[in-house]
């Protein structure tokens, strides 16, 4: 029969899912908040991304981008370089793991055609994930994945960069979460590496009377790391809204079920209650019975 | 005075639009200084400060590692990093610069190049 000790055990769980409510909320709210931060410097990325690639594609109608370190194939190599962009911290619903999923997946797939994967990770998850898996990783970086700075792009641009001139890989792939809405966020897989010569097609060739300094093959030369750089930088910042956006949501469900549970316990409690109540009643009835009996 | 468009950029975000009579700026091979109606230039920036000329107030910016391009009356600085004088956290530069000068590899180019970062942000520091 329901006593006392049931009661309050009752209360002490109840109590303590509502301080785990208090600490999902705040959290809903702090990634509810950044999200629209994490969004503002998605936008605020691009006019720069645009620029460069409007420069290099005026300079490619004249001069030869096909030559550059960076687009050139490595048919003999057997490496391929995979950046992948997690978070540091967890509780964001599935954020990780989808990212985690699809690279693991692209390993398999590169390690089917007999070739090897060099890791890069961004992010703690991603770098727990590939250590519990017995994987050596080239590059790992954190402290990043919450607001991306452009250095940091750059560090990992610098890294990937330096060891595909060297001619290890023959392509590098970067997965990242693209940040569709706030509803909906996609692991993508982009190629990095080497840049497709197509992306730098189509531009208006610029006018001869341009004067450049250095001359425009060395001016070249110098943007189209940028561009890759541009390209990392953007697929962090896509990547921090949209681990913003599943904080936000997994922290959501986490604060209604604890309303769920926390009511369904309040009736369990209130019914031990009653039991309690009518037990007492009927034994002090029953009592009072027995002495005016006798 | 004519005037004509410019327009900072910097990878993270747009630092800057206004309307300058001139811009003045240090490419690797030397100092340039462009007043509406220059021939179109597309110059790779040394590590050097900016500054753009207004109507009422010069503008003066710390641009790492950029390129300025000029073409029919609109300019446009694009930069790793574009700071104006104002936003720069002088404390920051200073002990960044006191930790890079400790740095036994000094010689080492990039090192010399983020001190040289370091001196246009502490040059240009109100």
């Amino acid at each position: 029969m329901a006593g006392s000790a049931e009661i309050r055990q009752l209360r002490r769980r109840i109590k303590t899912v509502k301080n785990t409510q208090k600490i999902t909320r705040a959290f809903e709210m702090i990634a509810a908040s950044r999200i629209l931060k994490a969004q503002r410097r998605v936008n605020e990325a691009r006019p720069y991304a645009e620029q460069i690639t409007a420069i290099i594609r005026g300079l490619a109608a004249s001069n030869e981008a096909h030559s550059h370190p960076l687009l050139t194939e490595w048919p003999d190599a057997t490496r391929t370089g995979l950046v992948v962009l997690t978070s540091d911290r967890g509780l964001a619903g599935a954020y990780n793991a989808n990212v985690l999923k699809r690279a693991d997946a692209i390993i398999e797939h590169v390690e089917a055609q007999g070739n090897e994967v060099d890791l890069f990770v961004v992010g703690n998850k991603a770098q727990q994930h590939y250590k519990f898996r017995g994987r050596e990783t080239t590059g790992a970086w954190s402290g990043v994945s919450d607001s991306p700075n452009y250095p940091d792009a750059a560090a990992v641009a610098a890294d990937v960069m330096d060891n595909f001139t060297d001619g290890r890989y023959q392509d590098v792939q970067l997965v990242y979460t693209d940040f569709q809405s706030a509803l909906n966020q996609v692991p993508t897989t982009m190629q990095l590496l080497p840049v497709d010569p197509s992306e730098f097609a189509g531009g208006e060739e610029l006018s001869p009377e341009f004067i450049f300094e250095p001359d425009p093959q060395e001016i070249l030369d110098l943007l189209i790391p940028k561009y890759v750089e541009a390209k990392i930088f953007a697929g962090m910042l896509e990547s921090a809204a949209s681990e913003h956006a599943s904080r936000q949501r997994a922290m959501k469900s986490a604060t209604d079920n604890a309303e769920d549970v926390v009511n369904t316990l309040t009736t369990v409690m209130n019914q031990a209650r009653q039991d309690q109540v009518t037990t007492e009643l009927t034994e002090i009835v029953g009592g009072a019975a027995a002495l005016s009996d006798a | 005075m004519a005037t004509f468009q410019v327009e900072v950029v910097s990878a993270e975000t747009s630092v800057l639009s206004v309307e300058a009579e001139a811009v003045y700026a240090r490419s690797l091979d030397g100092e340039i200084g462009i007043l509406p109606g220059h021939q179109p230039v597309l110059l790779a920036l040394d590590i050097a400060p900016v500054s753009i000329v207004t109507t009422d107030q010069t503008i003066r910016l710390a641009v790492h590692n950029g390129f300025l391009y000029y073409q029919r009356d609109s300019l446009v600085v694009l930069a790793d990093i574009a700071e104006r004088a104002e936003d720069i956290d002088v404390d920051r530069a200073r002990r960044r610069r006191e930790e890079l000068e400790r740095r036994e590899t000094r010689e080492d180019a990039a090192v010399a190049a983020s001190i040289r970062k370091q001196d246009v942000r502490l040059s240009l520091a109100p």
